[in-house]
């Protein structure tokens, strides 16, 4: 009986995602070419090589990095604040929380078309800046420029979900806690250090790891804004895998890059993970030992 | 048992989605308008049909089956395209793998080369030098490939050299004729002329950027032509030595002087010609009607393409749009060449300018379409594509080829890289892309 319930999603899971992974595994190792696939042969490691040699990649990659190093704090801290403010606040609380939220519903390419015209050189922003004296910055239109721009219009246009999962996450706090806090004495940032931070920490890791993944894949952005420009300053990995299979036509080095892409993030999440279950597991440890 | 019935199961549907579910001819009668004796041919174009586009080739195909009743019968299909021809080229590809590509297709100039060299379409069925003669010289030029007629478009295209007549006059500046057109030298020398004006203005001498995409090799690679250089050799497969010339970096130094002198800006400013804050503007055709009909107040006019200093009249403007033809799956070249020829025809091109405003492919078009004949902008357009046209680079490599092209300009210009250096590199990748092609 399970297995009725259970066949129809293992059918369309194996055609639509583990059919597809297995053959992109078998795909890296060919020269699988679109155009040619009568032509393909088995080229074992050769596409591997050939994607760490490949400047494009390795900027890519690069490009992908600095882009998850400037998000993941930006984002995941905005979150939090935005969380507690909302929080704090007592009038307006359903306002706030939709007003936030509606750039999450909203589409990347069409969130991604407006900020086109906000960081344009003669867009609202540089207006804003010449207001007060700070002369036009070229954002998108400069290779220093383009990926922190994307990274900032990324974040505030993700926030909301999170804020969302931090939100959930303080209403569950315990009140009982402030208020022993209170009782002796704790300041606003002895208790957002003691209490808040600690009680939110399996929901910190949990937003860090889709922050993470959401930006390692980012590819709508830059499409949309900068054509992974200039200077490929803005293209990332996913860009580079849909570039090279569907521009170039070359299927098995495209495969080879997204299977080199997969590993690499699922590395990063495997770290992730057991350096926050290590700390949690010395946790209950300690409860454990304390309560024995 | 029921263990195994679901491992049955799953095997079925894998066997099923590996084999793919090759479509069958459709047998007359099971189609409105198909009838018993009939020659089947079935179309793919990359357009939806609730376009301008889309609806002329309807029209197109429904007036063939007209024409032809009794012999052909031929079925459309309309495949979406995104702006990269993401969508379209995807389902080629699949189809390519499945054996399932349609009788005639369309595909985009540059890709001709691709397409031949790896066996998706083939050569039409002979054409008459008088069927031949009716296509404008560089439609002939695109669908040739290794000395055979692959393509023939409906739709041609053209980038002008746009400038504003009021700023012009004010800086003491004459347009040469379409046969003597400036040499960049002299063009550099106008800008400096144009400079101190267009300071006053706020502007810039030049409305000129390297969009990522195929509009800059569109847009720049006669700069680079008529200067004695290339991008690939004759034979497309060979790219050492032509894309990294001399020449080649004589041109690309030449882009970085316009933004060394300061005569075009260096981050791109939105509707700067538009506004008249520009002297000079390239831009593709379609840029005339834009300025007709959302800025009636600015006066323009089309100069003819900047040359080499050296050039001798040689064919270097911009050209290329998408084409017809014949998939190397289908049995009746005969037909298919037909539709190609019907599709690609004066008539088809006249209703693609009327709804759309895509430049026709035919001299007889041209000739019997008002605006080109009156329009001093249409007329020089039209002047310097009959006359001057040039086909994008002709190599199996071409969006590696575009792509890298861009990059160096990008680079160059905009970031200070060294041309030779940049030009070199590119040669390094390209080759790595007609690897497949040389090893045989």
């Amino acid at each position: 009986m399970g297995m009725a319930f259970f066949g129809p999603a293992l059918i369309l899971l194996t055609l639509f995602l583990f059919l597809s992974m297995i053959l992109t595994l078998v795909f890296s190792f060919t020269d699988f070419f679109a155009l040619n696939p009568s032509l393909t042969h088995f080229t074992w490691l050769d596409n591997y090589f050939q994607v760490f040699k490949d400047d494009d990649f390795r900027q890519a990659f690069a490009n992908t990095v600095k882009f998850v190093i400037i998000i993941v704090p930006l984002q995941g801290l905005g979150a939090l604040g935005l969380a507690i403010l909302i929080n704090k606040v007592t009038y307006c609380k359903a306002y706030f929380k939709v007003a936030f939220f509606i750039p999450v519903v909203m589409s990347l390419a069409v969130v991604s078309t407006l900020w086109v015209q906000i960081y344009s050189p003669e867009g609202i922003l540089n207006s804003i800046l010449a207001h007060i004296g700070i002369n036009a910055q070229p954002f998108i239109n400069s290779a220093d420029q383009a990926l922190p721009s994307i990274a900032i219009m990324s974040a505030w246009q993700g926030v909301g979900y999170q804020m969302l999962i931090f939100l959930g996450g303080l209403q569950q706090i315990n009140p009982a806690l402030y208020e022993a806090a209170e009782m002796d004495h704790a300041s606003s940032w002895q208790k957002f250090k003691d209490i808040t931070l600690p009680e939110l920490k399996p929901l910190c890791i949990f937003v860090l790891i889709t922050i993470t993944i959401g930006a390692f894949r980012m590819l709508v952005q830059p499409m949309v804004m900068t054509g992974g420009g200039p200077s490929h300053s803005t293209y990332t990995m996913v860009y580079d895998i849909y570039e090279t299979g569907t521009v170039n036509w070359e299927i098995g080095l495209a495969s080879t890059m997204a299977i080199v892409f997969a590993f690499f993030v699922m590395i990063l999440t495997v770290i992730q993970t057991i350096l926050t279950k290590d700390k949690e597991g010395k946790k209950h440890v300690n409860k454990k030992a304390k309560t024995n | 048992m029921r263990k195994r019935v679901i491992a049955a199961l799953t095997m079925g549907v894998l066997a099923l989605s590996l084999t793919g579910c090759q479509k069958s001819t459709p047998k007359p009668g099971s189609i409105a308008g198909y009838d018993k004796g009939e020659q089947y041919l079935s179309i793919w174009v990359h357009s939806i049909e609730d376009t301008d586009e889309g609806r002329c080739y309807r029209e197109a195909v429904d007036a063939f089956n007209k024409k032809y009743d009794g012999t052909y019968f031929a079925d459309i299909e309309f495949i979406p395209r995104n702006d990269s021809g993401g969508g379209y080229s995807d389902k080629i590809n699949a189809s390519v793998m499945s054996g399932d590509l349609p009788d005639v297709l369309t595909v985009d100039g540059p890709n001709i080369a691709a397409y031949a060299s790896n066996g998706i379409i083939q050569p039409l069925a002979k054409l008459t030098e008088k069927e031949k003669s009716v296509y404008l010289q560089s439609i002939i030029d695109q669908g040739t490939y290794k000395d055979k007629l692959y393509a023939l478009g409906a739709m041609e295209s053209s980038v002008g050299l746009y400038y504003n007549k009021d700023i012009l006059k004010e800086a003491g500046i004459r347009i040469p004729d379409a046969d003597h057109p400036w040499s960049q030298s002299q063009f550099l020398d106008i800008l400096a002329k144009l400079k101190p004006v267009m300071d006053k203005k706020k502007g810039y001498a030049l409305d000129m950027t390297f969009p990522v995409g195929e509009a800059t090799i569109y847009y720049y690679a006669p700069f680079f032509w008529s200067n004695g250089g290339n991008m690939v050799d004759e034979t497309g497969l060979t790219v050492d030595g032509v894309f990294n010339s001399k020449e080649n970096v004589k041109t690309v130094s030449y882009f970085q002087s316009l933004l060394k002198n300061k005569y075009m800006s260096k981050v791109p400013i939105d509707h700067l010609f538009e506004s008249g804050r520009a002297a000079f503007k390239i831009d593709g055709a379609w840029e005339v009607n834009t300025l007709y009909t959302s800025y009636p107040e600015v006066s323009f006019g089309v100069a003819p393409y900047v040359v080499g200093d050296s050039w001798n009249g040689e064919r270097y403007a911009p050209t290329g749009s998408w084409a017809f033809a014949a998939s190397s799956k289908t049995k009746n070249i005969k037909g298919a060449t037909e539709l190609v020829k019907w599709m690609s025809g004066v008539d088809s091109g006249k209703n693609l300018w009327e709804k759309s405003k895509s430049f026709p492919s035919t001299y007889e078009a041209y000739e019997t379409i008002d605006v080109f004949q009156k329009d001093e902008n249409y007329k020089a357009l039209y002047y310097q594509l009959s006359n001057y046209g040039h086909p994008r680079p002709k190599t199996p490599a071409y969006p590696q080829v575009s792509t890298s092209f861009q990059q160096v300009l990008e680079n160059c210009v905009l970031s200070g890289f060294d041309p030779q250096e940049q030009l070199d590199k590119s040669v390094e990748r390209i080759n790595a892309k007609l690897k497949r092609y040389t090893l045989e």
